[in-house]
């Protein structure tokens, strides 16, 4: 008898206990990311004042977001309805290639090629979306087949980047500023995100979307065309991955093969960062951004720091982990709370 | 404590206490279980049964309370601890990996023999055969699972089971799916297995087959344990009042809308088939009455909901709404045309429950709260309006229309997916199981509320396994069995034993036995 009792009062102490810990943990995997970037902001401010701490470093720091924010948004659209895509980071580097392409070799003027390049990326995401949804590949599966696919494609399309016969002013794109001083590429990815957040938060698709992500069989029986959805989010996706590598190629004046592949760990990184801000295990365009500036402002400190460069990809590795772990936890904690 | 567990009952439940999102699923249950004995749990959809089942299989942690067999904890939530304390668990989806034989299915997970580090199956499989006779299993084990009938599949469950030594064995609606004979072979099964020792756990809603076959029975209401007698002491009469907690109410004729079959019908069902579990069924639905589709689990009827919403596609046969020939390729187009499905499954295939009840609301309806018509923004104004609307009219209790679904009683969500379709035009709504999970109070809501929208012009067809719901809720009932219409209840024919009747196969219906 007195055993029992015994156990009953660390059953009950530890059911203290643990509720104490869900209640830090939910509270972590909300605010934590946020928390997170104001340390690191305090930290690089504190220790680097004179260099972290200056207009030029903070445009430095979000022109250096703005690629990745805008290709991270469209893949968060792809998580929103439940989906994948593992191939925005080819679909960046092929476009960037192909669009530089177009005006060397093909001689579209320059407003031409980009529309053919937007067009060219959400046409490459809406077939992803198809053989997700009509031909019912696995996300992972087809998404990676179709990127892999593409990088064959630009090597047979140009097996040497392409840097000559490109326009003075399409470089000018990303390097130049037309609003406020600001870097270009910001200004875009703000009309981007904002266009994204009132589609996903504002809009029937977006709402549908929602509903496809949240409850697939539901969205289903309350007459919501599924497919549709997921091959428009697909679209949405490949069409920043295009926007990605086209002001990519701008900033770098050519087209590289590969050049953009490395955005899709970091797109994943910042997206799954995102989804454990505010909302719990959720994906959302605010999130993402969030992610982006972490992403960001870690890079930006560690050069500042020193740190060689073999640090980034431990950095970048480490927080889609802690990331991603961080993310179920909260979900798994949501879902017994 | 040794000497507790050879005076006290083999395994002791105490304060067993689980709750979801704020509701209680389990209240400070007590229970003992002997073994040797057939113990019968019972209770009303909710009522928290399952939950019990999935505390000690340790799929689901309790938040209190204790489960003490032969006088050891069991340990919380480790589905490996309760398999070690000698428990099995067996549902009524069977889990059971389809492309293996039967030999395989009963050795999964077990021990087995191996031989240069690879199975060596024919003797491995010595204690298997002997488990499969103990059951009665006549067909060869080699058989794959996928080709095995339903009593069959059952006998492969139980078999796994003792190749486990499992001292107790739980059943989630054994019966669900047999036939009659098949049936009587279980509970012969049953007895024999009890009488060798072990306990037996055994869920059903069929309280005849558990006044027959069981020891004792608990009865559990609102997560609560109720009553819990021996054989004996309890008849139908008295477990239909513990299970519903109150005498049943002789339904008021007076409400029944008569069917006028003059008019033109607002939808007819011709020559459905599909598959093997919708054999040809025709039947009209008239304005102003609530049709109820009655019969068992497994007779075809959610799989002619499933038809009439879009879900799948009849193979044979064709419908008709407002006397026009109909064709409905997917969901989408049912609900165009003004079809809508209320599922059985709430969780599952209803609720969006990450979102709030607003957004599960006018989720159908999206194009009508455009805030400038032809652009395809949602007006948040008038999407709060509608969803506040609807929330008063069919009285669901929220805190806001902008809190979470998923935090509200299974009721108010019910009564949520229920108006879901209220202002979306639906000329048809079909309610699978409209008041599974629910309680009573909240069954009588929805009941009402599905009354009034029949009256008011919607074409109701609402489908139920709970028998005395069929006759509380409908003004006609059709009954199914096996993929068939087998039988029309109007008026005063609609009682609890005509559909029971109905429901049933004939005993000298032509199945044989089932091994």
């Amino acid at each position: 008898m007195m055993a029992q009792a015994g156990t009953a009062a660390k059953d009950a102490a530890s059911l203290r206990k643990s509720s104490w810990k869900r209640t830090a943990l939910i509270w972590l995997s909300r605010y934590g990311t946020i928390v997170g970037l104001l340390l690191m902001v305090v930290f690089f401010s504190a220790n680097a004042p004179g260099i972290f701490l200056s207009r030029a470093n903070f445009l430095n720091i979000l022109s250096q977001a703005s690629l990745t924010a805008i290709i991270a948004s469209g893949l968060t659209y792809t998580l929103v309805v439940g989906e994948f895509d593992l191939s925005i980071g080819y679909v960046a580097s092929f476009v960037g290639l192909i669009v530089t392409g177009l005006m060397a070799y093909q001689g579209f003027p320059i407003w031409l090629s980009i529309v053919c390049a937007l067009l060219l990326g959400a046409a490459i995401g809406a077939f992803n979306g198809v053989l997700v949804t009509k031909v019912r590949i696995n996300a992972v599966i087809s998404t990676l087949g179709v990127g892999t696919m593409l990088t064959g494609i630009g090597f047979t399309y140009s097996s040497f980047p392409i840097a000559t016969g490109i326009p003075r002013a399409f470089t000018d794109i990303a390097l130049g500023r037309l609003v406020f001083g600001l870097p270009n590429p910001v200004i875009i990815m703000v009309i981007v995100l904002i266009a994204l957040w009132v589609i996903l938060n504002k809009t029937d698709i977006g709402q549908k979307m929602q509903a496809v992500g949240g409850n697939l069989e539901a969205a289903r029986l309350s007459g919501i065309r599924v497919d549709r959805i997921k091959i428009f989010s697909f679209a949405t996706a490949g069409f920043c991955a295009a926007l990605t590598g086209t002001l990519l190629s701008s900033l770098l004046g050519s087209g590289t093969l590969a050049a953009a592949d490395g955005y899709l760990l970091d797109a994943f990184a910042a997206v799954f960062l995102g989804s454990a801000t505010l909302r719990e295990g959720e994906f959302h365009i605010s999130g993402t951004l969030i992610g982006v500036l972490i992403l960001a402002v870690g890079f930006n400190g560690l050069s500042i720091f020193g740190a060689p460069t073999h640090f980034q990809p431990i950095f970048k590795g480490g927080i889609l982990v802690l990331a991603v772990g961080m993310s179920a936890l909260a979900r798994r904690y949501a879902a017994s709370a | 404590m040794p000497s507790a567990a050879s005076v006290g009952p083999w395994m002791r439940i105490r304060g067993l206490t689980k709750s979801f999102a704020g509701e209680l699923a389990l209240d400070h249950a007590d229970l003992d279980i002997e073994r040797g004995k057939v113990h019968g749990l019972v209770g009303a959809n909710g009522a928290g049964k399952s939950t019990l089942i999935r505390c000690l299989a340790g799929v689901t942690v309790a938040d209190e309370g204790s489960v003490t067999i032969a006088g050891e904890d069991l340990q919380k939530g480790s589905p490996r601890a309760s398999e070690q304390a000698g428990l099995a668990f067996i549902h009524q989806e069977l889990n059971l990996i389809p492309h293996f034989n039967a030999l395989q299915n009963i050795l999964l997970g077990a021990p087995k023999v191996t031989r240069f580090g690879m199975i060596d199956w024919r003797r491995s499989g010595v204690a298997a055969r002997a488990a499969a006779e103990r059951v009665g299993i006549r067909f060869p084990l080699e058989t794959k699972v996928s080709e095995l009938s339903v009593a069959q599949r059952w006998l492969v469950m139980i078999s796994k089971a003792l190749v486990r030594d499992a001292s107790m064995i739980a059943m989630d609606e054994p019966t669900a799916s047999l036939s009659g004979p098949e049936s009587e072979q279980l509970f012969a099964i049953i007895r024999d297995l009890s009488t060798q020792g072990v306990a037996i756990l055994y869920v059903s809603h069929r309280l005849e087959e558990v006044l027959q076959l069981c020891d004792r029975i608990t009865v559990l209401r609102d997560g609560r344990i109720v009553d819990a007698a021996e054989r004996g002491a309890l008849n139908k009469k008295g477990l239909v009042r513990a299970i519903i907690g109150h005498d049943m109410r002789p339904p008021d004729e007076r409400d029944r809308f008569a069917t006028d079959r003059s008019q033109q019908p607002i939808f007819s069902v011709r020559d459905i088939a599909w598959k093997s579990a919708v054999k040809g069924v025709s039947f009209d639905l008239y304005q102003g009455e609530v049709l109820a589709l009655g019969g068992l689990v497994g007779a075809g009827r959610t799989e002619l909901a499933h038809l009439m919403a879009g879900v799948t596609r009849p193979d044979a046969g064709h419908f008709e709404l407002d006397g026009k020939r109909l064709d409905i390729a997917n969901e989408a187009q049912a609900v165009r045309a003004g079809i809508a499905l209320v599922p059985e499954e709430r969780r599952s295939q209803g609720v969006m429950l990450q979102q709030s009840v607003a957004f599960n609301i006018n989720i159908s309806t999206l194009k009508k709260l455009r805030a400038i018509p032809g652009l395809p923004f949602v007006s948040d104004k008038k999407a709060r309006r509608q969803a506040e609307g609807l929330v008063a009219r069919l009285g669901i209790k929220t805190p806001s229309v902008e809190a979470k679904i998923g935090g509200l009683s299974g009721g108010n969500q019910q009564k949520a997916l229920i108006g879901r379709w209220l202002n979306a035009g639906t000329k048809l709504l079909i309610l699978d199981e409209p008041s599974r999970g629910v309680d009573v109070g909240a069954r009588e809501e929805i009941h009402d509320a599905i009354r009034a929208l029949a009256r008011s012009g919607v074409g109701i067809l609402a489908i139920s396994s709970d028998v005395e719901e069929l006759t509380l809720l409908a003004d006609r009932v059709l009954v199914m069995r096996e993929g068939r219409i087998t039988g029309e209840l109007t008026g005063a024919d609609i009682t609890e034993a005509r559909i029971i009747e109905l429901s049933y196969h004939d005993s000298n219906d032509e199945e044989g036995d089932i091994a």
